[in-house]
């Protein structure tokens, strides 16, 4: 059954290519967008079942044995993440034909949105560095594909600007790949742990880990190198949004995970000290970015970056509790920030404007929209009984009992902050006199608030019944530190 | 030879980065096919070079050349043109939609 | 016990059914039941021979997140208090709050602060306990910005908010420090740790995250200033949250916790200290508001500061005090709050100075308001309980455990408080009550309030003269009990009224005689608040912060976020450049071999050689037709190179990709501006100069370096091996492609696809466009 290791890329792709005959004929469209991402979304639920049971899926492509060849590594956080992409990936098919595309579902909206599912998937999967590129360009490529779409002046410029640093940086990865391979001679990431590990990370092998940390955190969107993100995510519509807030920055923190504790951890005083820094830088930074301003599209999208601050955080103290925060929030973030895109979507749709000065008392006219923004408030900051208060347990855990003290300091401050910024949009946007609403026409929100809804949902689940799922994502956290059960797996003798 | 062409792909990418940081976009565009170069030249150096016939196997030849670095360039040659051509169609729709090729003006202002 | 503490959310989530019945049914009649029942549960307790009862959920035992249910004296006061005040406020509630009210609203935010405050009491579980403060503060959000059309509830509520769970983050803080420092996450088992936490050296920061968290929800300077904002809350919720119960919750963390943290010299000192300065400044300002509310608000300040400062001297008599103050200011100022609510209702106005004489119109409020304010400002009569707690208070104050200057201080500051108490509780009896009457100022014509409103202040009246004539009965079963649960060293001992001409008497004589003097002369020195606090204002200080957070932030972001790719690409160049660099340095990464470098020859070095003029010629060049060519130079210079070093297959792709770029950019330059000369500053130049030879450096010389590493057999041999055997094909490369890394080939197809697409669409775009 090793096969099942590509289905979560191979569906989409074709679910991708399928889709393209079908351009013109959107509602077509739509109807098959749902079918196949509720087939993916079934498989990977089966997969990730598969995987806590019989254990990691190893496959080898093409027969060609590993490291030779490409191998897939279906473990159980790339399961866990392929589920939580195809979880998105669903509430978003069935909420785009509702989110006013109109003319843009025709511009191949679709066969991109899949190809979007296909990169993220593949780079959760590979286990092979150079591969991990060539994911990145589908899910880059697709992406790109994505924000230009019917594009006006603004949006045509901010592409303009996302595609240029990222082939930057992506000729930057190509060129790391190579360095290492040079030194290492292979590109199977498992045998470069291992070789890595033979010569304890001397010489140069710390430089290009910083040089694929430098590209993997261009596109996690860390500080000081996320300047591409905010702008450019609110360009397009609130689907593509929520893929991008979801899914984009989260491809580049796993990234780091991955690499960083698989293959550059023998030098945890340097690079590691530098990870806790740069998310402290994160979070500061994001956070101000977020209360700048009165766009709640933007308020949104800087959000992302103290997100993946924290994550980095847990990353950087490298004990048990830190990397099960920071995957525990990886998946609460990737939920949480396709809600609120999805959220505030619907909000500028029934208000009519993004500008939050602008707006008053929608709460008159939309309470379940009102009542699941408050909802979303504190699941992202952090609040108990929410997804994100696990996470955050953990991190400051994993921080504190390192001896990190300010930057847990930061990080509650942060929090607080996050909640501010989102408030304000419940504040001033839902409360007040319903003659804030002025000559506002009430909208039908038909079929926008139930996707969102029931995605919340999994956010209060994986806070309430956090009993469940910690355990899980504790024992991975015990795999991802000990490199060699990895290696092992995919090396075999 | 592989220090000379690690200097020679340096440079390249000291250009391609000086073309990037111009206001003309053309310039922009310029210096991403330069960094293309570089970073095939620098995966070409990394396989070292020389040290034996092309990598197609013939009759009483048992040395050749690295055939890896080779695959990872020919893939890495068509996605880098794949993005050059979108670029280019982008760069010109851009230039075209907006009046103008001067990044400077593309900036956009703080609440769009 | 669990089913005690999640009844009212229960309940909550069936009110939106009952409030559909309102129009016949008043909401609140329903909701009544629901703190009655409660109430009825823990009085069961009560009795002399009380011991601890611990019930445990599991909730998340992997984490040590359980609901353990710990019901010991201390939280069954509280508990008793919380349904018992609950259940009165309820009942005012029907009256206060008209059937045109959005009632399912309030009942639902009402009953959810219920469990989290019965939550907040009875979790032995820190992380639990944490839960149920922030939903504490989020009710309390919800309950202030109630009638959130009103732009000063909106004010309000996003103060107490941001400020409460500021205090609820910090307290979250101190929670994970003590729980890596124990391993536990139960109070209970954290007292029998003391030692351990005592000497850790976290110990300062514990303290000081714990305490911040108290301070802010119990409204203890400097953070007090959310508390008069709340008042803009309907009044029930005023009586209930914001006096009787939610802001005790620091009171409460405080009792929990001290037996833990009295150890610390720091303990004392800083508790006292700013309880103290709560207490005085509290009553320092009370007397100068106008609505009746605001006088009230900061009454609450500075009681909750006074008991405070018991907690912090921590000796037996203090708890003792302390704990019974919880008590009788529950009583009096519940009462208080909802005789306020029964004037606003009737007059329709709070506001002081257009009341007065009242008490011909409203006579049983005025003698409830009587028996509040003379409790309140602790007149030695035998039937107010206020007095006996502010006794035993001034007693506390004279027998402290240290000799610090603070100790020595604190008794003249305790009556210094107790004076401005007196005042500002003459000045709300006898400005609404006595006096001119100003009936044309009034919006409404006064009359008594309908006897169901009087119902609850009148139970709460009874309590204050009960207690007031017989302490003793809550004495042994109850207090005695809490007493013990905050220090084990409190001993029984009996609450009299009169204990001879003592020390503590004479502080009250002295309170009562200033007290009196001040109060009959408060227009002559009322200046003085011009002087202090004039315009030195903690309100503004916060108005400040958030204004400047806005606004600093927004300065900040613009500063660096310029919609400039060029300022952009310099930040992430630049950065990556110093910190690789610097890595490079300290790993000692940069080597240099000179074994297996291939020769050179004059044929590599003059192609390279025109490499490099051509590339540096791309930045001087400013013709079209000129930079073209200097390109093609450059992308055919590569293919010459990867023939020469022997990779055929890539050469053939670079000259055919290379020929079809170059007529993409024919066509690029074509339609796109004409190059011209660049129009930097010399600075700018440098700059990019400085970045752009900086980056290409470090590629170089991780480049050499890389080589020069050449520690391990690359994994090329097995292909070269297998790729006839297993791949049937003498094409290495080839193999490697399609067969080998055929996933790499075949998303790289894909990615071209997707490029295909997109570039369809964009020009699909263009004609949609202009067909419009």
């Amino acid at each position: 059954m090793s096969n099942l290791a590509v289905l979560p890329i191979i569906l989409p792709l074709v679910s991708a290519i399928t889709l393209i005959f079908f351009n013109s004929k959107v509602n077509i469209s739509r109807k098959l967008t749902q079918i196949f991402s509720v087939i993916s979304l079934l498989v990977s639920c089966y997969i990730v079942w598969k995987v806590f049971t019989d254990g990691t899926i190893i496959l080898e492509t093409g027969a060609w044995v590993a490291p030779y060849g490409i191998i897939l590594v279906m473990d159980s956080l790339a399961s866990l993440l392929i589920l939580t992409t195809n979880l998105v990936a669903t509430v978003c098919a069935f909420y785009a034909p509702h989110a006013g595309l109109e003319k843009k579902e025709s511009y191949y909206f679709y066969p991109f949105f899949f190809f979007l599912i296909t990169g993220v998937s593949g780079a959760f999967i590979t286990g092979d560095l150079f591969n991990l590129f060539v994911f990145f360009e589908v899910l880059l490529m697709a992406s790109y594909g994505l924000i230009v779409l019917g594009g006006g002046k603004v949006q045509l410029r901010e592409s303009l600007k996302y595609l240029l640093i990222n082939l930057f940086s992506s000729m930057l990865f190509v060129t790391a790949i190579a360095f290492l391979y040079a030194v290492v001679g292979t590109v199977n990431m498992a045998q470069i742990g291992e070789r890595v590990q033979e010569v304890e990370q001397q010489g140069i092998l710390t430089t290009i880990g910083i040089l694929l940390f430098f590209v993997f955190a261009t596109k996690a969107a860390l500080f000081p190198l996320y300047y591409w993100l905010p702008k450019s995510y609110i360009v397009p519509n609130p689907v593509i949004s929520a893929l991008f807030g979801a899914l984009l920055t989260k491809v580049g923190i796993y990234s780091i995970l991955r690499v960083f504790s698989l293959i550059f951890v023998y030098k945890l005083e340097l690079t590691h000290e530098l990870f806790i820094w740069v998310a402290g830088l994160s979070m500061v930074f994001g956070i101000i970015g977020a209360l700048s301003t009165n766009n709640i599209k933007l308020i949104i999208a800087y959000n992302i970056i103290p997100a993946i601050g924290f994550i980095l955080l847990g990353i950087g103290t490298f004990t048990i509790d830190g990397i099960s925060g920071s995957i525990y929030y990886l998946i609460h973030d990737m939920i949480i920030k396709s809600v609120l895109f999805l959220l505030v979507g619907v909000i500028v749709y029934v208000a009519g404007t993004s500008d939050l000065r602008k707006m008053g008392g929608l709460i008159h006219y939309y309470p379940v929209l009102g009542w699941l923004l408050f909802i979303s408030a504190f699941v992202l900051a952090g609040i108990p009984p929410f997804s994100g208060f696990i996470g955050k347990l953990l991190l400051l855990k994993g921080a504190f009992a390192s001896g990190h003290i300010a930057i847990v300091i930061i990080g509650l401050l942060t929090s607080l902050l996050i909640l501010y910024s989102i408030m304000k949009i419940f504040i001033y946007g839902f409360w007040g006199d319903k003659q804030m609403l002025g000559n506002l026409e009430k909208k039908s929100t038909k079929g926008l608030i139930a996707p969102v809804a029931f995605l919340l949902t999994f956010s209060v689940l994986l806070g309430v019944g956090a009993e469940f799922v910690y355990p899980h994502i504790d024992s991975i956290a015990a795999y991802i530190l000990d490199p060699q059960i990895y290696i092992d797996s995919v090396l075999k003798e | 030879m592989e220090i000379i062409t690690s200097i020679l792909a340096g440079i390249l990418f000291a250009t391609a980065i000086y073309n990037l940081l111009q206001k003309q976009l053309l310039r922009i565009v310029i210096g991403t096919a330069l960094l293309s170069h570089g970073a095939h030249i620098f995966i070409l150096t990394m396989g070292k070079l020389k040290t034996g016939q092309p990598p197609i196997l013939t009759d009483g030849v048992s040395d050749y050349t690295d055939p890896l670095p080779q695959a990872l360039i020919l893939t890495s040659i068509v996605i880098s043109f794949g993005v050059t051509s979108l670029l280019l169609v982008l760069a010109y729709r851009t230039t075209k939609e907006n009046n103008t090729d001067n990044m400077e003006q593309l900036r956009g202002k703080s609440n769009e | 016990m669990i089913f005690a503490v999640l009844i009212p959310l229960i309940i909550a989530c069936f009110i939106p059914l009952l409030s559909k019945l309102k129009e016949k049914i008043h909401t609140g009649i329903f909701v009544l039941f629901v703190p009655l029942s409660i109430f009825l549960y823990f009085v069961q307790f009560l009795g002399r021979d009380f011991n601890p009862i611990r019930h445990t959920y599991n909730w998340i035992p992997s984490l040590g997140i359980n609901f353990d249910f710990y019901l010991d004296g201390l939280s069954l006061l509280f508990a008793l208090l919380i349904s018992g005040i609950g259940a009165l406020v309820v009942l005012y509630s029907i009256f206060y709050l008209s059937k045109q009210e959005r009632l399912g609203s309030f009942y639902v935010y009402l009953l959810m602060f219920m469990t989290a405050m019965l939550g907040v009491v009875l979790s032995d579980n820190i992380f639990v306990l944490y839960t149920f403060w922030e939903l504490t503060s989020i009710s309390s959000f919800l309950l202030i910005g109630y009638w959130h059309f009103k732009e000063r509830s909106r004010y309000g509520a996003l103060k107490s908010m941001l400020i409460t769970i500021f205090g609820g983050l910090s307290m979250f803080g101190g929670f994970i420090l003590l729980w890596v420092v124990t391993g536990t996450t139960s109070i209970q088992e954290m007292i029998n740790q003391v030692d351990v936490i005592l000497d850790s050296s976290y110990l300062p920061l514990i303290l000081g995250f714990i305490l911040l968290g108290a301070f802010t929800k119990s409204a203890q300077f400097p953070f007090h200033i959310w508390l008069p904002d709340a008042m803009e809350a309907p009044t029930p919720v005023s009586a209930y949250l914001h006096s009787a119960t939610m802001v005790k919750a620091g009171l409460f963390l405080i009792a929990r916790f001290s037996s833990i943290f009295s150890g610390s010299e720091w303990f004392f000192i800083v508790v006292s200290l700013v309880g103290i300065i709560t207490l005085c400044w509290g009553s320092y300002m009370a007397v100068r508001q106008t609505d009746l509310k605001a006088i009230l608000a900061f009454s609450t300040i500075s009681q909750l500061g006074m008991i405070m400062a018991m907690l912090g001297f921590g000796t037996t008599a203090a708890v003792f005090a302390a704990i019974f103050h919880i008590l009788n200011h529950a009583t009096f100022k519940g009462s208080l709050f909802m005789v306020a609510g029964i004037i606003d209702h009737e007059t329709g106005t709070r506001d002081i100075r257009k009341l007065g004489g009242l008490i011909t119109f409203l006579p049983i409020t005025a003698t409830l308001a009587l028996f509040g304010t003379f409790s309140m400002a602790a007149v030695p009569l035998p039937f107010l309980n206020g007095f006996y707690s502010k006794e035993l208070f001034f007693d506390a104050t004279l027998h402290l455990d240290s000799t610090t200057f603070l100790a020595q201080a604190i008794p003249y500051l305790a009556v210094f408080g107790s004076i401005f108490t007196f005042v500002y509780s003459m000045y709300f009896f006898f400005g609404v009550f006595t006096g001119p009457k100003q009936l044309d100022k009034l919006p409404k014509k006064p009359h008594e309030a309908p006897i169901g409103m009087l119902l609850s202040p009148i139970v709460l009246v009874a309590g204050v003269i009960l207690i007031g004539l017989f302490p003793n009965i809550v004495n042994a079963p109850f207090l005695l009990h809490a007493a013990q649960a905050v220090n084990p060293e409190v001993e029984f001992h009996k609450v009299a009224f009169w204990h001879g001409f003592n020390t503590p008497l004479k502080m009250s004589l002295i309170v009562i005689a200033i007290g009196i003097i001040l109060f009959v002369t408060r227009k002559k020195w009322s200046k003085v608040y011009t002087i202090l606090p004039g315009k030195l204002s903690l309100n503004k200080v916060y108005d400040q912060i958030v204004e400047k957070l806005d606004v600093i932030s927004g300065a900040i972001t613009r500063s660096y976020m310029t919609g400039s790719l060029k300022n952009y690409m310099s930040i992430i160049l630049a950065t990556t450049l110093i910190v690789s660099f610097v890595f490079m340095f300290i790993t000692n990464g940069f080597t240099l071999e000179y074994d297996y470098l291939a020769d050179v020859t004059i044929l590599e070095v003059s192609v390279v050689i025109i490499m490099i003029i051509a590339a540096v010629a791309t930045i001087f060049t400013n013709h079209n037709i000129a930079a073209i060519l200097v390109l093609g130079v450059v992308g055919y210079g590569v293919a010459i190179l990867f023939v020469v070093y022997r990779a055929p297959d890539i050469a053939l792709t670079q000259f055919v990709i290379e020929t079809v770029t170059v007529a993409l950019f024919l066509l690029c330059f074509y339609h796109l501006p004409k190059l011209r000369k660049s129009t930097d500053s010399a600075g700018t130049k440098m700059t990019n100069l400085f970045i752009s030879v900086g980056f290409g450096a470090l590629m170089t010389m991780v480049a050499i370096s890389a080589h020069s590493s050449n520690w391990f057999e690359s994994i090329s041999d097995y292909f070269v091996e297998t790729s006839y055997k297993l791949g049937g094909g003498h094409n290495i490369v080839n193999v490697i492609l399609v067969d080998m890394r055929g996933l790499d080939t075949l998303f790289e197809i894909a990615v071209l696809g997707i490029a295909a697409l997109a570039i369809i669409g964009l020009i699909k775009l263009k004609k949609d466009k202009g067909a419009q």
